[in-house]
């Protein structure tokens, strides 16, 4: 019987088969506390990920403040020249769309259909509620 | 045929609810392969608590690498593999490297004046084949039981324990070698004592 399980040719069959009927024992409840470790994980890997987001719009603007007054401060005469001239398009274009406005929409009507116009500018800011909210609700709903 | 066709394509859509981040699917996949990752970390000679932090590593691991399983190898040899670098990271963190060329024996004590047999009296055969495999030196104990237990070829397993295939022959040819020499000696005593080996 010795020999035979010692056997050349049978000697890793019977290893094989003998180590596959071993069970490793696991404990218990194994499998819950690894799935509620792996939802505690992505919670926190949201988390990491809003406060990454924070913290490279505050770099953004820490950046961009710097690079301004750095700008202010060595090249004052080209920053004036170059915001004067976006102003200036801005008043421009800016009186330009107002008169349109005004000739397209005349005092008369807001005056006569003002309903009208009280439920569109409540439709409008809805529409602004909403987007900031599909914008940054999900940051301010985690804080 | 047919219920391989279903088999294949239920296995198929398995790994895409798995890679997609499923939470149904990872239970089944923890379930399916706790037992197996316990084997690897134990087999590396760490502690109850140790083999379960260090499981626990490895399924964290593997959940969130799971997306970029690419299904070249076998999701279980892949899951060794993480297993594997997890528990010989935690060896190394803690500069515990040298358990894994260590004979068992020598880091545990109590068990090494005795001889096979006395430890494994009248057992059936796969204990006394399991323990005989428990003594060998940590890196042969495993290339066996990815070879003979899981089935794993050199090449699988040259990629899990991240050594040359030369090596896992050899840590093959010496394992096996050893444990013929260890088996003999307790199958022999247990016939000598009068036991019938099962």
């Amino acid at each position: 019987m010795v020999a035979d399980k010692l056997n050349e040719d049978r000697f890793d069959e019977m290893l094989g088969q003998s180590l596959r009927r071993h069970s490793e024992p696991v404990p218990a409840d194994f499998t819950d506390k690894m799935l509620r470790q792996i939802k505690e994980a992505g919670e926190q890997e949201i988390l990491a990920r809003v406060v990454l987001q924070e913290r490279l719009s505050l770099a953004g603007c820490i950046v961009f403040g710097v690079l301004a007054a750095f700008g202010v401060t060595v090249f004052p005469g080209r920053v004036g020249g170059i915001l004067r001239g976006v102003a200036d398009g801005l008043k421009e274009r800016g009186g330009a769309l107002v008169d349109g406005i005004g000739q397209s929409i005349p005092m008369e009507t807001i005056r006569s259909e003002w309903q009208l116009y009280i439920i569109l500018a409540l439709v409008l800011v809805l529409a602004v509620c909403i987007f900031v909210d599909m914008l940054v609700g999900d940051r301010l709903r985690t804080a | 045929m047919v219920e391989q066709i279903c088999e294949k394509r239920r296995k198929k859509e398995w790994l895409r609810l798995l890679r997609s981040g499923d939470h149904k699917a990872f239970a089944e996949f923890i379930d399916k392969y706790k037992e197996t990752v316990f084997l690897c970390c134990r087999r590396l000679g760490l502690r109850e608590d140790e083999a379960e932090d260090v499981a626990s590593e490895t399924f964290l691991a593997a959940y969130k690498a799971i997306g970029r399983y690419s299904g070249r190898s076998e999701l279980s040899t892949w899951l060794w593999s993480i297993a594997y670098r997890q528990g010989v990271n935690y060896l190394r963190k803690n500069r515990r490297q040298w358990q894994l060329e260590a004979e068992p024996e020598e880091q545990i004590g109590g068990s090494k004046g005795q001889g096979p047999a006395a430890v494994v009296q009248s057992k059936e055969t796969e204990q006394i084949v399991w323990e005989a495999v428990e003594r060998l030196p940590r890196l042969w104990a495993m290339a066996v039981i990815l070879h003979y237990r899981e089935e794993k070829n050199i090449a699988d397993i040259a990629k899990i324990m991240q050594i040359k295939e030369n090596t896992v022959k050899t840590y093959l040819f010496r394992g096996r070698d050893k444990l013929k020499q260890v088996l003999a000696a307790a199958f022999e005593e247990d016939v000598d004592g009068g036991r019938q080996i099962k």
